[in-house]
C-alpha cells in the first residue's frame, strides 16, 4: 500500500520550486501573479481617479504625474499583465468547458505568440511619437 | 468516508461565475482600452472626462466594470487562499478583510463616477 507524501506546508516554496513544470504549471503560476497584480492595480486605479470629485484643478495636477515616460513604461507592463491574464483566462475557460484538456499545450503556445505580438504592437502605438522621432534623427 | 457536499456550499456557483465574469471582463477590458485611448472622446483631462460622462452609457459601463472587476479579483484572491489549509478563524478573517476592503473601494469608485456633474453645455 503506497502512501501519499504529505504536502509540507512549511516548505511550500521549496516544494513548489522542485516540482517539475510543464507549460500548464507556468500558466498557473503566472495567472496567479498577474491576477494579484491586477487586483492591486484596480485598488490603485480607484484611488488615483478619486480626485475627480475635487474638480478640474485638483484632477489635472494629479493626472499630470501619470503622463511621464516612467509611468508610460509601467502602463506598457500593465498591458502585458492584462494580456497574459486575458489570454490565459480564455485558455482556462476552454480547458474547463470546451474539452481544452486535449489541446491546452497548443493553446498556451498560441496565446504566448499572440500575446507577444500584441505587446509589441501596443508598444509601437504607445511610443510611436518617440520611435518616429528617433528614426527621423 | 467522503462527505457529500450540497452544490450550494461546494463553491460551484463561484467557480462558474468566475468564468462568466472573466469572459465579460475580457470584452470590457478591450472596450476600455479602445474607449480610453482610440475614440474621439478619449483623453484624460478633467474636461475630457466631464464630456465623456455626459453620456450615461459611459457611466453604466464604468459602474459595471468596477463592480465586476472587483468581484472577480477578490474572488480570485480568495481562491488562492482556499488552496491552503486554513483554520476557521483565518478563513473568516480573510473573507472579512476582502469584503470590507472590496466594498469600501467599490463604493469609493462608484462615488467618484456619480460625483461627476452633469453640465448643460460642454464644448466637445
Amino acid at each position: 500500500m503506497s502512501e501519499f507524501k504529505k504536502f509540507d506546508q512549511k516548505n511550500w516554496v521549496k516544494t513548489n520550486l522542485n516540482y517539475r513544470k510543464d507549460s500548464g504549471s507556468w500558466a498557473w503560476i503566472l495567472h496567479r501573479i498577474t491576477g494579484i497584480a491586477l487586483i492591486g492595480y484596480l485598488f490603485l486605479h480607484i484611488y488615483s481617479l478619486s480626485p475627480l470629485s475635487q474638480g478640474r484643478a485638483a484632477f489635472d495636477t494629479f493626472v499630470a504625474k501619470y503622463t511621464t515616460p516612467f509611468f508610460m513604461v509601467l502602463e506598457w507592463l500593465l498591458f502585458a499583465f492584462v494580456l497574459f491574464h486575458s489570454l490565459n483566462g480564455i485558455r482556462v475557460v476552454l480547458v474547463d468547458w470546451a474539452d481544452g484538456a486535449r489541446y491546452h499545450k497548443v493553446l498556451y503556445k498560441y496565446s504566448v505568440v499572440i500575446g507577444t505580438i500584441l505587446f509589441f504592437a501596443m508598444g509601437y502605438i504607445m511610443f510611436a511619437h518617440e520611435i518616429n522621432k528617433f528614426f527621423a534623427g | 468516508m467522503y462527505k457529500h457536499q450540497h452544490s450550494t456550499s461546494s463553491g460551484s456557483f463561484s467557480w462558474v461565475f468566475q468564468r462568466i465574469t472573466g469572459l465579460i471582463l475580457v470584452v470590457m477590458v478591450i472596450s476600455h482600452y479602445i474607449l480610453m485611448h482610440y475614440t474621439p472622446e478619449s483623453g484624460h483631462t478633467y474636461d475630457a472626462v466631464l464630456a465623456r460622462m455626459q453620456s450615461n452609457w459611459y457611466r453604466v459601463f464604468d459602474l459595471t466594470f468596477v463592480v465586476l472587476a472587483m468581484y472577480h479579483g477578490l474572488n480570485g484572491i480568495w481562491g488562492i487562499f482556499r488552496d491552503y489549509k486554513l483554520k476557521q478563524w483565518q478563513s473568516v478573517a480573510i473573507i472579512g478583510l476582502l469584503i470590507i476592503f472590496g466594498l469600501a473601494f467599490t463604493l469609493w469608485g462608484i462615488k467618484t463616477i456619480l460625483d461627476i456633474p452633469y453640465v448643460p453645455t460642454v464644448s466637445s
